[in-house]
C-alpha cells in the first residue's frame, strides 16, 4: 500500500515534466533553499523578492533580475511540489499505519478465539468418546464381577440342574446390566465350555434379542477337559472352540426392553450372524482389550471391550465378557456441533480407520468380505479426505509429539481451512481427532471488512490528498500572489526612497551651486556698478556696460528664484513670523507694477475689500513675492487691458466681492466657496484660537490666457504654458512653482480658474494669522457727513470702476469720466451758473443716469467737490494742457483737484500745476488708501482754511507747498524704486532682497522714524498733516536734508550723476574694525563718499569713543536741535555724535556682539539710538540674527559690498535724521 | 622702455594676476577707491596688508609649535589673514585660509601644518606678484606716464 501512495507521488511528480526539467542541474540547489524555505515561507520570500526587485531597479542589471525571477517562480513551484508529496506521504503513512493495526490485532484476537474454539469444538466429541470408553469399561469390570461372584457360588455345579440355574442367575445379572445401560450394544458371556448367552439391542429397530446357544451341547466334563489343556495350549482353545462350535446354534428371542419379558419365540440363528461374540481369543493374555469392530447391523463401528473372568482361584479363565458400545452417538454429538459452528470433525484411530464424523458420509466400506472400516483418506467426504490427504502429506508419518497439530492456513481444494488435529492416548486404543473448519468462516468477513476498510481508507486518503493538493496550491497561490505584490510595493518604496533623495540631492546641489554662483554674480554687479559710476566711459560703453549690468542682474534673480525653489524644496525655508500691513506692502507693488504697465497701456488696478485686516501677520518678503510674481507674469503676457488685484477676506455667509462678478463668473467662486467651506470652516473653528484668517486674492489680467489643460501645470518647475512663449517673452517658468511652493507653505492653495472672456484669473487663497488686538482697526472716516463728493476723471476704465464703487459703498456720491471732454461737460453740468465763459463748452449730450447724479449732487448742502484728474486726459503733446489747466482753474474755488501724475511726467508739468495751486499730486495708480488720503487732505485743508481764515492764508499756501513737496519727493522716491526694479520682468529676487531689508528693521513705533525703501504714501501724508497741524512754528529743519540726501541716494542709484559719490556727505561714522587691511579700505571708501570717519581698533575703543561723546550729549541735548541743524554749513562739531557705527564682529579685547550691548546699555538712558551695523566675514543667517539680537539695526558682509554698503547706511542715518 | 610699452605690459600683468586667480574684483575695488586726495593708498593698503600678514603668520607658526596647540587662537589668527587677504583681493590666501580653518575645526594638526605652508606659500607669491606690479607701476611714472585703469577681463 505504501509503495503505491509513493508511486503516485512521483507520477505526479512526472507529470509535468516540461516545468520541472528546465531547473535539471540547479534541481540539488532549488531543493536545497527549499528545505530552509519550507520552514520560514513568508519570511524569506519577502527579503528575496526585494532583493530582486532591487536589483529590477538597477537598469544594467535587468537581464539577471528577470532570469532570477524565473528561477524562483520555479522555486516556488517545486517547493509546492514537495510540499504536496509530503503530504501525500503523511496521509499513505496514517492509512497504512490504520490498516495494519486494526487487521493484526483483530487477527490476532480472532486467532486466539478461534484457537479456542477449535479446540472446545473438538474436546467435546473427544470426551464423549472417552466417556463411551469409560462407561464401557465400567459395564465391562462390573460384569466381570458379578460374573466371578456367581461363577464363585456355583464352581462345582453338580448336576445340570445346577447348571441351568447358574446360567439363568447369569442372564438376570446381565440383563440388569444392560437394562441400566441403553447405551450399550450388546453384552456377551462366553463361557469356557462354550456356552454363550448375549443380549443385544438394535438401535435403528429398536428390538432387544437375547441370544443364548444351544445348551445341550455344552457340558462341564467339557469344561474340565478344556481345563486341563489349558495350559498347554491357550490360544488354540479360542478359536478351535469357536471353529469347532461351528456347528451350534444360537436362538434368539426377542425380548420387552423395558422389563426383559419375553416376548416372541426363539429363533435359531447362526453364531456370529447377528453380532460378534467376544471370546477367549481376545483376551488372550488375560487382561482386558479394546478394538473396533463391525457389524453388519450397523453402519457405524462399534466399540468392543473384552475381560476375562478368572476362577476363584484365579489361574484359570472361567468366561470372557465382552461389551460392545456404538460410536454412533460420538457421530451423533459431531454433527450437532458442527451444525452449531460449521466445519467438519472427525475421528480416527492411529491408524487413520475413521471412526466418526460430522458427516453423513459412510464411515464403512462394503468389501466382498462385509464391512469394513475406512481409512480417512478414503472417506467420501471431501473435505475430510482433503483434510486427511493434506496431513499425510504434510506429516507423513512423523506426527509432532502428541499428533497435536494446529493450521492455520490450509489450502484444500480452492479454500482456505484450519486444522487442528488431537491425539487421545489411550491405552488400548489411541485416537486421533481431527478438525477442520473453514477459514472463510472465521475470517471470511473480517477479511472481507478488511478489504472494504482498506478501499474507503485508500480512497478517503486519496481525497484527502487531491484536497490538500488543491488547498496548498491555492493558499500558495495567495501567499505568492502576495509576496509578488508586497516585493513589488517595497520595490516601489525603494525607488521612491532612492527618487526622493535625489531630488534631494538635487536640491541641495543647486542650493549649494547657486549659492556658489551668486557670489561671483555679487562681484560682477558689483564691480559693473563701479564701472558704470567711472567717468571715463565713452557714451556707447556706458550703454553696454549699463546692458551687462541689466543682464547680471537678470541672472542674479534666476539664481535667486533657483535658490528660493531649492530652498523650499529642502525644506530650508522658513517663514518668518512678523507683523506687516499686508494693504501697504501691495499698494507698494501695484504702485511698482502701474510703472511698467503704462507703458504697456496695461491698467494696474488693486482691489482690496475693506474688511482685510490691516495687520497680518507672515512673512511679509514671502507674500509680496508671491504677487509680484503673479502679477509680473500677468504684465509679461498682458498687452492691452488691465491686470487686476482683489483682495477679500474669508466670510461663508457674505460674498462681499461677488457684487462685481457676472452671475456665470460667480458659479465657479460659490462652487469654490462651497467646496472649501468645510475646510474653512475648520479653519474658522481653530482661527478662534489662533486668529487665523484666510484671505482670498484673485490675479485678473486680459493677457493670453491659459489653455485649461495647463492649468495645473503651468505652476510645476520650468514649466511654461507655451514653450514658444519662451522666446517672445523670456522666463525660465520657475516663478510660478515658487509662487506655487509658497502659498502652500503659508497654509493656502493656488489654482487657475475659469474666466469669463480673454485672460487668466489665478485664485488663491493664504492662511495668514492677525494679531490679537488687531482686529478692524480701520479708522474709516465717516464721508457721508463731511458730504464729500468726488469725480473720478480717469483713463483706466477698469480702475475707475473700482474706485467708484467703492466710494458709492462709503456713501461718497461719484461722477466719471473717461475724458476731457466728458469732464467739462460734468463741470459745467455741475457749476452752470458759475462758469459761463467756459472756452471748452462743446456741449456734449449726457446720458440721463449721468444728469440726475449731477442734479442729486446739485442737492447736496454745502458739499465738498473733490475732482480726481488724470494728467493723462490733459492734451500734453502740444500746448492745449495750459489752456486746458486755465479752465479747470476757474473751478478752483468750489472744487479740490487732486491731479494723478504718470512717473514720467515732466518737471514742467509739475511746475505749472504748482504755480496754479494744485498741491494735491499722487502717482498712479489709484487706490483705495490713496484715495483716503486725498479725501483726508481735503477735509484736513478745508478745517484748517475754515479755522484760520483770515489771518494765515497766505503763509499756509507757503507751508502747503512744503508738504507738497514732501508728497512728491516721496512719490519720486517710490518711482526710482520701482524703475529700479522695472528694468526687468521678474523682480522677485530684488524685491524679496529689499523688504528682507525692511525686515530687519526694527519698527521703532513712531511713524516718523519707520524709513524703507518702501516707505508708503501714507506715513507721508500722515507726516504732511501733522506738521500741518504742527503749523507755522517752525519749519522742519530736517527736511531739506533729508531730501536731498534721499534725491542724492535716488541719483547713486540710477543715473550716472557727478555729485553720485558724495552720497554720505556729511555723515559721521564711527568704524570699529581691528584688521588694519580691511579698516584702511573702509575708512577710504567711506570718506571717498563723503562721510567722516573715526576708525578704532576694537571694541573697546568703540565703547570708549561713545561713552565720552554721550557723557558730553546729556547737557548738550538742548543745543543738538540746532547744530544739526547747522552742521551742514558750520562743521563746528567737537564731538559731534555718530551717525552710524560700522562694526566688526570679531575684535580683540571686545567683539562686535559685546560691544553693542554696551553702547546699547550706555544709550538706555538718553533715548538716543545709533544705527550699528555689523561687518562680519560670517555669511550664515545664524549670525544674523545674533547680530540683530544683540541691537545692531543691519549687518553686511565682508569684503564690502560698495552699494550695499551705501544703500545700507543711507536707509538707517535717513530715518534717524 | 617705452612709457606706451611698459603700460601694456603693466595691463597684461595685472591682468594675468587675475587670470591666474591671485587678485579678485576686491584689488579692482582698491583701485577704484585711489585718487588724487590719495595717490599712494593702494600701496599703502597692500603694505599694510602685508606687514599684518607677515605677523599674523609668525603668530600661527610660533601657535602651531606649541606642543598643546590652541586651537581657537590659530583660528582667530586664520580668521584675520582671511579679512584682511580678502579685503585686498588676494584670493588664494584667502582661500588658503578658508581650508586652514575647515582643518583647525577639525583640530587636525598635520592638516594645519600643511594649510600654513601653503598659506605662506600664496603669501610669498602674491607679494612678490603685487611688489613686481608695483614696482611695474612706479617705473611708469617716473617715466611719466599714467597708469591705465583696469578694464574688467574676466
Amino acid at each position: 500500500m505504501a509503495e503505491k501512495s509513493f508511486k503516485t507521488s512521483p507520477r505526479s511528480f512526472e507529470g509535468s515534466p516540461i516545468l520541472v526539467s528546465p531547473i535539471g542541474t540547479p534541481l540539488r540547489k532549488v531543493f536545497n533553499r527549499i528545505s530552509g524555505f519550507a520552514s520560514s515561507w513568508g519570511r524569506r520570500t519577502a527579503p528575496r523578492g526585494r532583493r530582486i526587485f532591487h536589483r529590477d531597479v538597477e537598469q544594467e542589471e535587468f537581464q539577471y533580475a528577470s532570469t532570477h525571477c524565473l528561477s524562483s517562480y520555479y522555486s516556488v513551484f517545486v517547493a509546492r511540489l514537495a510540499i504536496m508529496v509530503m503530504l501525500a506521504i503523511l496521509i499513505g503513512l496514517l492509512t497504512i499505519l490504520t490498516w495494519h493495526f486494526t487487521r493484526i490485532y483483530t487477527t490476532k484476537s480472532l486467532n486466539t478465539l478461534t484457537f479456542g474454539l477449535r479446540y472446545e469444538l473438538l474436546q467435546r466429541p473427544i470426551l464423549r468418546m472417552w466417556n463411551i470408553l469409560n462407561s464401557t469399561s465400567e459395564i465391562t469390570t462390573a460384569q466381570v464381577k458379578l460374573s466371578e461372584y456367581v461363577i464363585r457360588r456355583y464352581i462345582k455345579p453338580s448336576n445340570q440342574a445346577e447348571q441351568v440355574e447358574l446360567y439363568q442367575m447369569m442372564k438376570d445379572i446381565t440383563w440388569a446390566l444392560f437394562a441400566s445401560r441403553k447405551a450399550l450394544n450388546a453384552i456377551t458371556i462366553n463361557y469356557r465350555n462354550g456356552f454363550v448367552q448375549a443380549f443385544h439391542r438394535d438401535h435403528r429397530s429398536n428390538n432387544t434379542f437375547y441370544i443364548y446357544s444351544d445348551l445341550a451341547n455344552y457340558s462341564i466334563g467339557a469344561s474340565e477337559s478344556y481345563d486341563s489343556k489349558m495350559p498347554s495350549s491357550r490360544h488354540g482353545w479360542n478359536d478351535q472352540f469357536i471353529h469347532g462350535n461351528v456347528s451350534a446354534t444360537w436362538y434368539r428371542e426377542p425380548l420387552d426392553p423395558i422389563t426383559g419379558e419375553k416376548t416372541g419365540k426363539a429363533l435359531p440363528i447362526p453364531p456370529d450372524d447377528l453380532i460378534n461374540i467376544a471370546g477367549p481369543s481376545q483376551v488372550p493374555d488375560g487382561v482386558a482389550s479394546w478394538h473396533v469392530a463391525v457389524s453388519k447391523y450397523t453402519d457405524s463401528p462399534l466399540l468392543s471391550a473384552a475381560l476375562p473372568v478368572w476362577d476363584p482361584s484365579n489361574t484359570s479363565i472361567v468366561a470372557v465378557v465382552g461389551v460392545t458400545t456404538a460410536l454412533y452417538s460420538v457421530g451423533q454429538l459431531m454433527k450437532e456441533l458442527v451444525e452449531a459452528h460449521s466445519g467438519y470433525i472427525y475421528l480416527t484411530s492411529q491408524e487413520g480407520y475413521l471412526l466418526a464424523t460430522s458427516t453423513n458420509a459412510p464411515l464403512l466400506k462394503n468389501t466382498t468380505k462385509g464391512p469394513k472400516l475406512m481409512m480417512a483418506v478414503d472417506s467420501e467426504d471431501n473435505v475430510i479426505r482433503m483434510g486427511a490427504q493434506w496431513l499425510e502429506k504434510a506429516y507423513g508419518n512423523k506426527f509432532p509429539p502428541g499428533h497435536v497439530v494446529h493450521v492455520e492456513k490450509a489450502n484444500l481444494g480452492s479454500q482456505h481451512y484450519y486444522i487442528d488435529s488431537f491425539f487421545l492416548n489411550l491405552k488400548r486404543l489411541p485416537m486421533v481427532g481431527v478438525i477442520i473448519i473453514p477459514r472463510k468462516y472465521i475470517m471470511g468477513k473480517v477479511k472481507e471488512r478488511a478489504l472494504k476498510t482498506l478501499i474507503i481508507l485508500i480512497s478517503a486518503s486519496v481525497c484527502i490528498l487531491v484536497i490538500g493538493c488543491v488547498c496548498i496550491l491555492i493558499l500558495t497561490n495567495g501567499v505568492s500572489k502576495e509576496m509578488k505584490l508586497r516585493a513589488e510595493l517595497i520595490s516601489h518604496l525603494d525607488a521612491r526612497r532612492r527618487a526622493e533623495a535625489s531630488s534631494n540631492y538635487k536640491s541641495q546641489f543647486l542650493a549649494n551651486m547657486s549659492h556658489e554662483l551668486r557670489t561671483p554674480m555679487a562681484a560682477v554687479i558689483g564691480l559693473l556698478d563701479i564701472l558704470i559710476c567711472d567717468d571715463c566711459l565713452t557714451n556707447e560703453q556706458y550703454a553696454m556696460v549699463s546692458q551687462i549690468r541689466k543682464c547680471s542682474t537678470a541672472l542674479l534673480r534666476l539664481l535667486n528664484n533657483i535658490l528660493d525653489l531649492s530652498k523650499v524644496e529642502s525644506g530650508k525655508l522658513v517663514l518668518e513670523e512678523a507683523e506687516f500691513d499686508l494693504g501697504r506692502e501691495l499698494e507698494g507693488l501695484v504702485d511698482m507694477f502701474s510703472v511698467q504697465c503704462i507703458n504697456h497701456n496695461v491698467e494696474t488696478v488693486l482691489d482690496l475689500s475693506d474688511d482685510i485686516p490691516k495687520l497680518v501677520r507672515g512673512d511679509s518678503a514671502r507674500v509680496v513675492q508671491v504677487f509680484a510674481n503673479l502679477i509680473s507674469n500677468s504684465i509679461k503676457f498682458t498687452t492691452s487691458g488691465h491686470v487686476i488685484l482683489r483682495g477679500w477676506c474669508e466670510n461663508p455667509n457674505v460674498s462681499s466681492d461677488s457684487g462685481k462678478f457676472s452671475p456665470d463668473q460667480k458659479k465657479p467662486l460659490s462652487a469654490l466657496k462651497t467646496k472649501l467651506k468645510q475646510h474653512g470652516n475648520y479653519m474658522k473653528k481653530d482661527s478662534k484660537r489662533d486668529n487665523k484668517m484666510i484671505l482670498w486674492f484673485e490675479v485678473d489680467d486680459t493677457g493670453l490666457g491659459i489653455d485649461p489643460s495647463k492649468w495645473e501645470s503651468v505652476f510645476e518647475s520650468f514649466e511654461q504654458a507655451d514653450p514658444s512663449t519662451t522666446r517672445t517673452h523670456g522666463g525660465t517658468g520657475l516663478g510660478l512653482c515658487i509662487v506655487r511652493t509658497l502659498v502652500n507653505k503659508m497654509g493656502g492653495e493656488i489654482k487657475v480658474v475659469k474666466k469669463n472672456g480673454p485672460g487668466t484669473l489665478v485664485r488663491l487663497y493664504l492662511l495668514l494669522s492677525t494679531p490679537a488686538d488687531g482686529t478692524e482697526q480701520h479708522g474709516q472716516m465717516n464721508f457721508a457727513k463731511h458730504s464729500v463728493a468726488v469725480i473720478l476723471a480717469l483713463h483706466g476704465s477698469m480702475g475707475r470702476l473700482i474706485m467708484s464703487q467703492w466710494l458709492s459703498r462709503n456713501d461718497v456720491p461719484t461722477l466719471e469720466a473717461s475724458e476731457w471732454n466728458e469732464l467739462t461737460q460734468i463741470l459745467h453740468e455741475l457749476f452752470r451758473a458759475r462758469t459761463r465763459n467756459c472756452g471748452f463748452d462743446t456741449h456734449y449730450a449726457l446720458g440721463e443716469p449721468l444728469r440726475s447724479k449731477i442734479h442729486s449732487l446739485q442737492g447736496m448742502r454745502n458739499p465738498v467737490y473733490v475732482i480726481v484728474v488724470d494728467l493723462g486726459l490733459l492734451d500734453l503733446s502740444t500746448d492745449i494742457w495750459k489752456e486746458q489747466l486755465n479752465f479747470l482753474d476757474k473751478f478752483s474755488g468750489q472744487v479740490k483737484f487732486a491731479w494723478m501724475l504718470n512717473h514720467d511726467t515732466s518737471n514742467a508739468v509739475k511746475m505749472e500745476l504748482r504755480r496754479k495751486g494744485h498741491i494735491l499730486m499722487v502717482n498712479k495708480p489709484l487706490y483705495k488708501a490713496k484715495m483716503l488720503h486725498i479725501l483726508e487732505a481735503v477735509l484736513k485743508e478745508r478745517y484748517v482754511e475754515l479755522q484760520k481764515r483770515s489771518p494765515n492764508g497766505s503763509k499756509g499756501t507757503a507751508k502747503e507747498g512744503d508738504s507738497h513737496e514732501c508728497l512728491e519727493i516721496d512719490s519720486t522716491h517710490f518711482e526710482t524704486c520701482s524703475s529700479d526694479d522695472s528694468d526687468n520682468s521678474e523682480m522677485s529676487g530684488a524685491n524679496s532682497v529689499s523688504s528682507l531689508q525692511t525686515g530687519e528693521l526694527p519698527r521703532e513705533g513712531s511713524v516718523k522714524s519707520s524709513p524703507s525703501n518702501c516707505q508708503t504714501l501714507k506715513n507721508c501724508l500722515v507726516e504732511y498733516t501733522r506738521l500741518d497741524a504742527k503749523c507755522e512754528n517752525s519749519n522742519s529743519p530736517e527736511q531739506p536734508s533729508v531730501s536731498s540726501s534721499a534725491k542724492d541716494r535716488d541719483n547713486s542709484y540710477t543715473s550716472k550723476a557727478a555729485n553720485g559719490q558724495k552720497s554720505l556727505e556729511g555723515l559721521r561714522i564711527l568704524l570699529a574694525e581691528d584688521t588694519p587691511v580691511l579698516q584702511r579700505v573702509a575708512t577710504i571708501m567711506l570718506e571717498k563718499l563723503g562721510a567722516t570717519v573715526n576708525a578704532v581698533g576694537d571694541g573697546l575703543q568703540a565703547v570708549d569713543a561713545l561713552n565720552c561723546l554721550l557723557d558730553g550729549e546729556e547737557h548738550r541735548r538742548e543745543s543738538s536741535f540746532r547744530e544739526r541743524r547747522n552742521r551742514f554749513e558750520t562743521e563746528i562739531c567737537d564731538s559731534p555724535p555718530y551717525d552710524l557705527i560700522l562694526m566688526d564682529c570679531q575684535m580683540p579685547k571686545m567683539d562686535g556682539y559685546e560691544a553693542t550691548k554696551a553702547i546699547r546699555k550706555s544709550e538706555a538712558g538718553t533715548g538716543w539710538h545709533i544705527p550699528i551695523v555689523a561687518l562680519t566675514a560670517h555669511a550664515m543667517s545664524s549670525d544674523e540674527a545674533k547680530c540683530l539680537e544683540v541691537g545692531m539695526d543691519a549687518y553686511l558682509t565682508k569684503p564690502i559690498d560698495y552699494k550695499l554698503m551705501v544703500s545700507t547706511i543711507l536707509s538707517l542715518t535717513k530715518r534717524s535724521a | 622702455m617705452e612709457v606706451g610699452q611698459m603700460q601694456g605690459r603693466l595691463v597684461d600683468y595685472t591682468k594675468s594676476l587675475f587670470m591666474e586667480g591671485f587678485l579678485d574684483g576686491q584689488f579692482l575695488q582698491l583701485q577704484q577707491l585711489q585718487d588724487e586726495s590719495n595717490p599712494d593708498f593702494v600701496v599703502e593698503v597692500v603694505s599694510l596688508f602685508f606687514d599684518d600678514s607677515e605677523k599674523l603668520l609668525n603668530d600661527l607658526t610660533m601657535a602651531l609649535d606649541q606642543p598643546n596647540v590652541d586651537f581657537k587662537k590659530v583660528d582667530a589668527h586664520v580668521h584675520q589673514l582671511k579679512g584682511s587677504s580678502s579685503s585686498i583681493g588676494a584670493q588664494r590666501v584667502k582661500n588658503g585660509c578658508i581650508a586652514f580653518r575647515n582643518f583647525c575645526e577639525e583640530q587636525n594638526i598635520e592638516a594645519c601644518l600643511r594649510c600654513l605652508q601653503q598659506v605662506k606659500q600664496e603669501y610669498y607669491l602674491v607679494k612678490n606678484k603685487l611688489e613686481a606690479l608695483f614696482r611695474l607701476e612706479q617705473q611708469i611714472v617716473a617715466a611719466g606716464g599714467s597708469i591705465p585703469m583696469m578694464e574688467m577681463g574676466f
